[in-house]
């Protein structure tokens, strides 16, 4: 998809008029990469570990628990959940980018509701 | 009034709590669509009534949309399967851990930002503006009509069996059942109770959405979430303590959710059986036998072993005229389950002045197993001369290898289906193996059996169905319950193998993703800061309901033994064995009120989806363009109703195979709309042709494996290219297609691409 953004110059012009990659289509796309990375990587982690510690048990009666839960399930879900949390968390408030959204036709009307308000 | 309250909690502690409960919520929910319509007055009629006029905030908008994605099937089916399955259902649920960053974060600010660019108020409305393209409008619109009309129907039926499922034991619930007309009843295949729960919720969901519109299903699904929360924070510390003081530790040097683990591991699944019951003493009138009944030879040896406990599965009858029932039941195997149910069912037969009595003169006195005879084609008797009689022996090798001998109990197959090169299914008892004196004797009396009928010596017996588990029965399958792939019922390869946990893992977070009904809440949030907040909450809240959901019914496991017999109601069980034990039985309707709350805010944001396709897609959009705002809302109105009631009407005689199409619908709709959408919303050189290619790509690929499922004869069940859901070949089918698509066909317009992708920098 990138090659073909670039077939699009970043600054068009338009008789006379300038344009610009709009930053909330930059800055949306720029997130979704990382959160789609962010899944894939959860993927990764999650699926080969319980495979290689969860499948197959020779003797589940002496397998191992982490607060009393299986060690495979605690490590190989509990354990990524949490840190998908921390990485949510951190990429809702650090990463991702306050945008403007634009007004819709059938807003406008609030948007001059709330001004005569104020 | 405040001298009512005392009564009231009196009341709901006398087990009729559910019910109170279940009208509170009513009423509640009434309240809401009431506050809902006003403000519908005064602003934008369509944007509001469909689209909450873009103006949701963090709480609203984070759990309506986790509310609408949890579905009854989170506080039904999954507690459920965990119960069935044991801990491998943290893995099957396990992409939950980003499934809140993947649904409102992939697409959120860009579907929201097109959204409001032009003015599109449904997802038809977003793919028709964004590619100017009147048929890619229509053709995203008859999809959705498609799918969301049998999902609507599906969907439905749950809720009218949850209720049913919540309500069944209650007394007043009962007699309000008893006093249906026939005339009513008979509009339908499907019991009574059904119907009555049926018109209750569909009537209940179609008045508050058609009245209050978006912001009744918004703020319904607000105090659904809370419920659904507050239920599993107050069931989690319970479960663990009555589970772990439920056990004996023996030598056993843990404790707590440790303890119950350990327990868990020693779980062997139970056998799957038909049980012949009779009275030990006579009865003067026909007795009723509830699902879930609690059944023992009560000391007559079956197989030499006194000590056999059973459990039924449906409700049956045993009739005074004949004085014995065949019933489906379940045996507890595992030892440590044995003590527990045996305990049950003490409890069960106490009860001097119920149905308790009745039930303690209930004895099981034959075991049956199903299986078939097979008949040679060019056999020399004609079939239905043969001498099948109850009692006439049959000696077979099982799969094991080892020869065992039985009884013919009776014939399943109807007479007029007994031919030759057909197998007849029968049922079988007194399974022997070939070892003792018994078997000796049993043997002599077939040697009799085959002089004074020779051809008999042909029959052989097939397909033993001896009712152990598929996966997780044998001897080196044990500890099934606290491993992968977990025990299952007919699948030898367990519930989740590999191949199906990557699917699982792709399916709620990807597929998520593409539900139109997720993707219309993405437009309706107010900033961006709503949004990240938003993300965040949900992260959290999905947290705070999975994994405990997992823990509390692992626990399940061993406070209720013997649930397989009806799992679809181990939540509401749970949460009154849980409360009772406490002494707040009161609490327990508030925690089962949770599955109906789940249920009902995915029914209303369906509802709402199909009415809109139908009037701003289709009525405004290409018929009446002009139509003036009084029209619009009339007609909203209309259809809303229409639609609820249509489903309502649908779901009185149900398709088959329901269960399956909740399914198809859910992967066909992310398999058909993810692709179109994120080409739309990222790719500036997307155009409508390679959009319209992969939605129909990925809807036919998706299609496809259904029907190449139905032709190798497998029903509704699709065909799974290397053990993988549909949904990835459909998904990856339409990325591929639309891709091509688009390359070989021209760019879209210069404007069109500046209107969504550019914007135009001041001087």
């Amino acid at each position: 998809m990138d090659a073909d953004v670039d077939q699009i110059p970043t600054e068009a012009v338009d008789a006379g008029q300038q344009y610009e990659l709009d930053p909330t289509f930059v800055n949306s796309r720029r997130e979704a990469i990382v959160i789609f990375f962010s899944w894939f990587v959860a993927l990764c982690w999650t699926i080969p570990y319980c495979y290689y510690n969860g499948y197959n048990i020779a003797d589940p009666a002496d397998m191992p628990t982490t607060f009393g839960i299986p060690s495979w399930i605690v490590w190989g879900v509990a354990a990524p959940w949490l840190a998908a949390d921390l990485f949510t968390t951190w990429f809702c408030f650090r990463f991702m980018k306050d945008d403007e959204l634009g007004v819709a036709g059938d807003e406008e009307h609030l948007q001059q509701e709330q001004e005569g308000e104020v | 009034m405040l001298n009512s309250i005392p009564k009231l909690i009196a009341q709901a502690q006398s087990g009729n709590a559910v019910l109170i409960t279940f009208l509170i919520y009513i009423i509640a929910v009434f309240i809401i669509a009431g506050l809902s319509n006003k403000l519908l007055q005064n602003r934008n009629f369509l944007s509001e009534y469909f689209l909450g006029s873009r103006g949701l905030g963090v709480w609203a908008f984070a759990l309506t949309l986790a509310a609408t994605s949890s579905s009854g099937g989170s506080f039904m089916g999954f507690p459920s399967k965990i119960y069935s399955h044991g801990w491998v259902l943290a893995l099957w649920i396990g992409s939950y851990m980003v499934v809140p960053i993947c649904v409102m974060g992939l697409l959120g600010k860009r579907i929201n930002q097109v959204a409001r660019t032009s003015g599109a108020i449904t997802i038809p409305d977003v793919l028709r503006d964004r590619f100017n393209n009147v048929s890619f409008g229509l053709i995203s619109v008859g999809l959705i009509i498609f799918f969301m009309t049998f999902n609507l129907v599906a969907q439905f039926k749950a809720g009218s069996e949850i209720l049913r499922t919540l309500l069944g034991p209650i007394d007043a619930f009962n007699s309000m059942v008893e006093a249906v007309p026939d005339w009513f009843t008979s509009m339908s295949t499907q019991s009574s109770d059904y119907m009555f729960c049926l018109v209750v919720f569909g009537i209940a969901v179609i008045v508050y959405t058609t009245y209050g519109g978006f912001h009744a299903v918004v703020w319904t699904d607000v105090m659904q979430g809370i419920v659904m929360v507050v239920g599993v924070v107050i069931m989690l510390p319970l479960a663990i303590y009555q589970a772990s003081d439920a056990i004996d530790p023996g030598e056993s040097t843990k404790t707590g959710m440790a303890l119950v683990t350990e327990e868990m591991s020693e779980m062997v699944p139970p056998r799957y059986l038909t049980l012949v019951l009779s009275a030990i003493e006579p009865i003067e009138e026909d007795i009723s036998i509830p699902p879930g009944t609690w059944v023992s030879s009560d000391g007559f040896p079956l197989y030499g072993d006194p000590e056999r406990i059973f459990r039924t599965t449906k409700r049956y009858v045993l009739e005074k005229a004949t004085g014995f029932a065949v019933v489906e039941a379940i045996e507890i195997v595992s030892e440590n389950d044995k003590a527990r149910s045996w305990d049950a069912f003490e409890l069960q037969n106490s009860d001097d002045a119920g149905i308790g009595n009745q039930l303690a003169n209930l004895r099981v006195n034959r075991v049956l197993n199903t299986a078939s005879i097979e008949i040679p084609e060019d056999y020399p008797v004609d079939v239905k001369d043969l001498n099948l009689s109850p009692g006439t022996l049959l000696p077979f090798e099982g799969k094991d290898g080892v020869s065992r001998i039985a009884m013919l109990y009776s014939l399943i197959t109807p007479p007029k289906d007994r031919v030759a090169g057909k197998p007849i299914d029968v049922y079988l008892f007194q399974i022997l193996y070939t070892e003792g004196t018994v078997l000796e004797n049993e043997l002599a009396v077939y040697e009799n059996q085959i002089q004074e009928q020779p051809h008999m010596a042909d029959l052989k017996v097939s397909d033993l169905d001896e009712g152990f588990y598929a996966y997780g029965a044998a001897e080196d399958e044990r500890g099934a319950y606290v491993t992968a792939p977990g025990p299952h019922r007919s699948e030898t390869s367990g519930f989740l193998p590999l191949s199906l946990a990557v699917s699982f893992f792709f399916m709620w977070a990807i597929s998520g993703t593409g539900q139109p009904s997720n993707m219309v809440r993405l437009m309706a949030f107010k900033d961006t800061i709503t949004l990240r907040r938003s993300i965040f909450t949900v992260a959290i809240y999905y947290t705070l309901i999975y994994i405990p959901l997992v823990v509390i019914f692992c626990c399940a496991r061993v406070i209720l033994p013997g649930m397989e017999a009806e799992a679809d109601r181990i939540m509401p069980q749970m949460a009154v064995t849980l409360t009772s034990n406490i002494g707040m039985g009161w609490l327990a309707g508030l925690l089962i009120a949770a599955p109906f709350a789940a249920v009902m805010s995915t029914v209303d944001s369906f509802l709402l989806m199909i009415s809109s396709a139908l009037v701003r897609d289709i009525y405004q959009r290409n018929m009446n363009p002009e139509a003036t705002e009084a029209k619009v809302k009339k007609l909203s109105y209309i259809f809303t109703l229409i639609v609820g009631l249509g489903a309502l009407l649908g779901a009185m005689n149900p398709p088959e195979f329901l269960q399956d199409i909740i399914v198809y619908t859910g992967s066909g709709l992310a398999a058909a709309f993810l692709a179109p959408v994120v080409f739309a919303l990222y790719w500036p050189r997307a155009n409508h042709q390679g959009c319209i290619a992969a939605m129909l790509g990925g809807f036919l690929t998706h299609l496809a494996m259904y029907c190449v499922g139905f032709l190798n004869g497998d029903g509704f069940t699709p065909y799974r290219l290397m053990g993988t859901d549909p949904i990835i070949v459909g998904l990856l089918s339409s990325f591929v297609i639309g891709f091509i698509a688009t390359i070989k066909t021209p760019p879209p317009a210069d404007s069109i691409v500046k209107k969504y992708f550019y914007r135009k920098v001041e001087a």
